[in-house]
């Protein structure tokens, strides 16, 4: 009986402490009244109130990144001991297969300087040609860079040792950014110290959870990536076809007026010329179409800029479409202008929002001073000499004339385009495979945008390991023979779409219209040898 | 240099008159006895045709002392050659200050802290941070009403929706763009112990920057130059300029499509021994290290588990990677060990099914926080949780350790204990891009499985030649065993783990300066940093300031918290006689509420740079109400601080 007693004496001391102390609080009078007056009013609200609050301590106990607890079986420590000695990883990584390792030992590693007939390791023959590197207008072997470059050296070092936003920022990356600016008619530039990094953060600095991309199905690796982890919603449309586009974005308008989902940003993504094929969009098409859907338009010009138009300026002079037309126009400085990095040219405002949300240019240091003049030295070559440009398109004509009356390869390549891409021809030809007879006509219901795969991917009949055994032969013949081609490397498991294997050759103007027939004849001759095996 | 003379004579400043008496008279006495000999503690150098060259190189300058950078404290004795220049990599040839950088073994690691302010602090940050942001929002609001042209581009438009909704830039318009002047400011010439500014203004808020066509030259604590790499003069830089005649600019493609070198395959070479790796492989971009490698080595059904304060290239590539992930507190061993338990014992979600693999993603030095991997714990934790351990030695590489091979290093654990091991040259080595090391079978993986490989533009000859130059100078170069052998291919040369770097990872063409070839250099600077590092995060902490970090860190973050001291702190930094130019960081690169700056020691710093820096940073704390790390009583007088530096250095 006393302990009872006691309990209550000293719950009833307890409270009353407690009260004094809560009283003493400041405020403590108003929130009393508070709960007093509402209790009154509406005693349901006082639960309410008392299950929100509950609820809200409940929901801040909670780990966050226990992981979903419906799932989550408790075990006693030994049985833990226990799955933790019987786990066994996988190995990290399996090794090189007998394929794999010699792909991987014959890949060329040029001696010295890089450019037209470089010298190889562990290569015999003399290299009359080099169709593989990317050397499109011959930047890379011109003297005035070099000097312009060691000049830069005795000035600035070689590394930057910062990102831009800590003082990594140069005088000669603005002068870049200007000569860029400049050079393509945009209002302003940003470059990156990496071009295949450069699109795979501009997407994700503009496109959010929610927004839309339109992205053809032929789009590059880099641009892929760059979508995935921006988290939008995607839609495809069929590779270089702009009647697809257009049906894709019609049907992703009436997907919003039926949702009647709130106004996102909405975004067309595709390559000038596309790396995977060489195939080459038509520009002004493409911009009038984005216009009467009030689109936006992230166009990597990673091949074309450097390559096309009167003095390399790319898609845009070539289509003679203003660059401000294009909202973010991307290119690479490492391809088109053999210096390092890539860059994204468009409005002020796109540029600045870059400055803060492109992930690859806040986080990285910034690219070396003397690449950033390279970079721009190359610019003053290309405006002031179109002699390059109209040789190099020469150099890619008298190319394709071979090529194309080759009856064992197919070329998917634009005329124009510097990179040539080459597909096995199959022997039986395509009319009187059923499967492709078919898809050949236009008849077959449009593809479905929310997936990645063309509709006629399954009828795709090719085996790709035997092709690129086929293709690799070439390219060692063609070595033999002095001339340096490179298979197009995929990464065979990542790709969403899994390209067709193919050589890919790289023209340059750095070679006379003769040393281009020579070796385009022995890569044919290459080819009629191994492929009529 | 016949500019400079000139120059010499026209200028009467006292100090420089002085400096040059001393110069030229240690000059003459050197000539006089001849290239022989070498002082043991200089930063010798066989190079002694002209030391005015280690002065300055700008022809066009006038030299002017008066912020106390342009000329070393001290005018140097008869017995030292300086071969840098001295904005550069300043010129200390006292041989006390000199530490080696490693763990004492048997003594714990120590753990990251957060040391908390007094609350007054802590409540008026987080008022602070209410009053802007309630006032950007009432700018907002009226602003929307009375000035719609200047929110055009954050509303819907013509049928567009806005690049950047008004929610999503609240934080760059109200808040970052009151301190843009701390951010992005633009630069030239080297980055080295010294860096010029651009100066610039703001007539608007800065809403625009104008350059005002003048430089300013500021002491560089902000570069991540720890080993003074940074340089245009001098051997590394000699090296490069020889590349550039003999390889041009570009590498024209990627690695596996007509880009690769000899001299790619030269530096990984060499980058495998620095580090102690069966291989290595190098990429253009040490952000895209990360990025494009980390989804060649997990997939789906692996697991990923990272520090939660890990860079966000290890968090693009682990999105990119489709792994799951899971993260634990900073750096706490008891979190990281209770949350294998789990994940090993539960698997992988709702299937329960065992992980594929798991990889644990780390860093070895955080950029942010300074703090040190705690890696004999981690080891440990391997053994028994059999995950697989990737080390980003982004910052921790030729920073730490008494070869300057990293984490590993500073605590002697074999580097083999390690699978992965990735880091960068921009840091420590003056060059850009990044490096992944491991065993064969998993570099060659990585090299045909790597987005980069295919796809991403190879690394140029030029940054190679700069990586394998200021590498070589670090471990020193073994002479040839003897003339007469022919050289045999450098798989088969034997290599102990640390030692030199064998003569044929270098190019034929190639020729290193005896200082930088034997190693003597490299480990002069080593030991600076590691000096440096000490010095200024001990000496911060004496005069009473919060720091975090491992003591030896080169990163050394000195906490400010209220996000209205970052600009001034900065400014007053910046405005002193000897100007000093810091990084701020706040929100969201740090929490909420430890705004802070980040100092970046190098081996460039001379003892009285890390004077200067401490003077400073005594002056704008009292100023700024900044020393909450001890009571008035236990803090040292800037005076002592300065005057007991090695006693600080050695505790």
């Amino acid at each position: 009986m006393s302990s009872v007693e006691g309990l209550s004496t000293f719950l009833a001391s307890t409270l009353a402490s407690v009260e004094y102390v809560f009283s003493r609080i400041p405020g403590s009078a108003v929130l009393v009244r508070y709960v007093k007056s509402s209790h009154q009013n509406d005693p349901e609200r006082t639960i309410l109130e008392v299950i929100l609050i509950l609820f809200a301590i409940f929901t801040l106990l909670q780990s966050r990144t226990r992981a979903n607890p419906k799932h989550f079986i408790k075990f006693e420590q030994k049985e833990i001991d226990e799955l933790v000695d019987e786990w066994a990883p996988e190995p990290l990584a399996a090794p090189l297969n007998a394929v794999e390792a010699s792909d991987l030992a014959a890949v060329p590693v040029v001696v010295g300087q890089n450019g037209p007939k470089p010298t190889l390791v562990r290569q015999p023959t003399k290299i009359i040609a080099n169709l593989a590197s990317y050397n499109f207008t011959g930047l890379a072997g011109k003297e005035i860079i070099k000097e312009r470059a060691i000049e830069t050296l005795r000035k600035y070092g070689l590394g930057s040792c910062g990102p831009p936003g800590f003082y990594g920022t140069l005088d000669v990356h603005m002068a870049l950014e200007r000569d860029i600016a400049d050079f393509l008619g945009a209002e302003a530039a940003i470059i990156y110290s990496q071009g295949f990094s450069t699109i795979s953060s501009v997407i994700p600095a503009f496109c959010k959870r929610g927004d839309i991309i339109v992205a053809d199905r032929g789009v590059n690796f880099a641009i892929q990536k760059g979508i995935q982890i921006s988290r939008s919603t995607v839609r495809w449309y069929d590779h270089n076809d702009l009647k697809s586009l257009e049906d894709v974005l019609d049907s992703v308008e009436k997907e919003r007026k039926k949702r009647r989902g709130p106004l996102t940003r909405r975004f067309i993504i595709t390559e000038g010329i596309f790396e995977k094929d060489g195939a080459m969009i038509d520009l002004p098409k493409l911009v009038e179409l984005k216009y009467k859907k009030k689109y936006r338009l992230i166009l990597d010009e990673s091949i074309s800029f450097g390559t096309v138009g009167r003095t390399g300026r790319g898609l845009t002079e070539l289509y003679n479409v203003p660059a401000t037309k294009v909202d973010m126009l991307i290119g690479s400085m490492a391809n088109g202008l053999c210096a390092g990095g890539g860059f994204c040219a468009g409005s002020q405002n796109v540029i600045d929002h870059q400055q803060i949300n492109g992930p690859s240019f806040v986080f990285s240091a910034s690219m070396p001073a003397l690449l950033a003049v390279s970079a721009s030295e190359g610019i003053d070559i290309l405006r002031s000499s179109p002699s390059i440009l109209t040789k190099l398109q020469q150099n890619i004509r008298v190319a394709r004339s071979i090529l194309d009356d080759l009856d064992c390869i197919s070329v998917p390549s634009h005329p124009a385009s510097p990179i040539i891409h080459m597909h096995v021809r199959k022997p039986s030809t395509p009319m009187l495979h059923p499967a492709s007879a078919a898809s050949s006509g236009h008849s077959l219901k449009p593809s479905n945008p929310a997936s990645v795969l063309p509709r006629d991917a399954s009828t795709w009949d090719w085996d790709i390991e035997a092709e690129e055994r086929a293709l690799q032969q070439v390219v060692e013949e063609a070595l033999r023979r002095g001339v340096m081609i490179t298979r197009a490397k995929r990464l065979r498991g990542q790709e969403m779409v899994e390209a067709r294997p193919s050589i890919r050759l790289a023209l340059t103007s750095d070679m006379s219209v003769d040393e281009v027939k020579k070796a385009i004849k022995v890569v044919a001759q290459a080819f009629k040898d191994v492929l009529r095996k | 240099m016949s500019l400079f003379k000139k120059k010499r004579s026209s200028r009467s400043a006292t100090p420089v008159a002085s400096y040059f008496a001393a110069l030229s008279k240690a000059e003459t006495q050197i000539n006089g006895i001849g290239p022989v000999a070498t002082p043991a503690l200089s930063l010798s150098s066989s190079v002694t045709s002209s030391s005015e060259d280690t002065i300055l190189h700008e022809e066009d300058m006038e030299i002017d002392n008066s912020d106390g950078l342009a000329l070393p404290a001290h005018p140097p004795n008869s017995s030292e050659v300086f071969s840098t220049v001295h904005t550069e990599f300043g010129h200390c040839s006292n041989g006390d200050y000199r530490y080696i950088s490693q763990h004492i073994p048997g003594t714990p690691v120590p753990a990251h802290v957060d040391k908390d302010p007094p609350y007054y602090i802590l409540f008026s940050t987080y008022i602070s941070y209410l009053i802007l942001i309630v006032l950007g929002h009432i700018r907002d609001f009226l602003g929307k009403r009375f000035y719609p042209s200047a929110y055009r581009h954050l509303v819907p438009s013509g049928g567009y929706a806005p690049l950047n909704s008004d929610f999503d830039s609240f934080y760059t318009r109200r808040l970052k763009t009151r301190m843009d002047e701390c951010f992005s400011q633009p630069v030239t010439g080297v980055a080295g112990r010294t860096i010029q500014l651009l100066d610039r203004i703001s007539p608007d808020y800065n809403h625009h920057q104008i350059f005002t066509g003048t430089q300013t030259r500021a002491l560089n604590i902000s570069s991540y130059n720890y080993l003074g790499f940074a340089q245009a003069r001098g051997g590394c830089a000699d090296a490069v300029e020889a590349a550039i005649r003999e390889h041009g600019i570009s590498s024209c493609g990627s690695r596996l499509e007509g880009g690769s070198s000899d001299l790619h395959v030269l530096a990984e070479g060499l980058v495998a021994r620095f580090v102690g790796m069966e291989d290595a492989l190098i990429s253009s971009m040490g952000f895209a290290t990360n990025s494009t490698f980390i989804p060649a080595l997990v997939g789906k059904g692996c697991l990923v588990i990272s520090d939660e304060l890990n860079h966000a290239s290890i968090r693009f590539g682990v999105r990119l990677s489709g792994a799951n992930v899971r993260m634990f507190k900073h750096n706490d061993m008891g979190a990281l060990e209770s949350l294998l338990r789990e994940v090993i014992s539960q698997g992988q979600p709702k299937t329960h099914r065992p992980w594929k693999k798991i990889l644990l993603l780390v860093e070895g030095l955080y950029s942010m926080e300074g703090t040190l991997l705690n890696l004999p714990a981690i080891v440990e934790l391997k053994k028994k949780y059999k995950f697989y351990l990737f080390v980003d030695e982004a910052h921790s590489i030729g920073a730490l350790g008494p070869h300057g091979r990293g984490v590993a290093d500073y605590f002697n654990i074999p580097p083999r204990s390690i699978d992965i091991l990735m880091g960068t040259f921009t840091k420590s080595f003056g060059a850009a891009g990044g490096y992944i090391a491991g065993s064969k079978a998993l570099v060659d993986r990585l090299r045909i499985r790597g987005h980069s490989g295919a796809y991403a533009e190879a690394m140029t000859p030029p940054v190679l030649t700069q990586v394998v130059a200021s590498m070589a100078s670090i471990m020193g170069v073994s002479p040839p065993s003897s003339a007469s052998t022919p050289q045999q291919p450098l798989e088969v040369q034997p290599y102990h783990h640390p030692g030199p770097a064998p003569g044929s990872a270098l190019p034929t063409w190639l020729s290193l300066p005896p200082s930088l070839a034997d190693g003597g250099e490299g480990r002069s600077r080593l030991r600076r940093l590691a000096f440096n590092s000490r010095y200024l995060h001990q000496g911060l902490n004496k005069l009473g300031f919060i720091t975090y970090g491992h003591p030896a860190s080169p990163i050394v973050p000195l906490l400010l918290f209220n996000p209205g001291k970052m600009n001034m702190f900065h400014r007053l930094m910046k405005d002193r006689q000897t100007p000093i130019i810091v990084v701020v960081v706040a929100y969201p690169a740090t929490p909420l509420v430890t705004s802070r700056v980040r100092f970046c020691v190098s081996a460039a710093h001379t003892k009285e740079d890390i004077d200067a820096i401490l003077r400073a940073c005594d002056d704008v704390g009292d100023v700024l109400d900044l020393k909450h790390g001890l009571r008035p009583g236990e803090r040292w007088s800037i005076e002592d601080v300065c005057a007991r530096a090695l006693e600080l250095v050695h505790q």
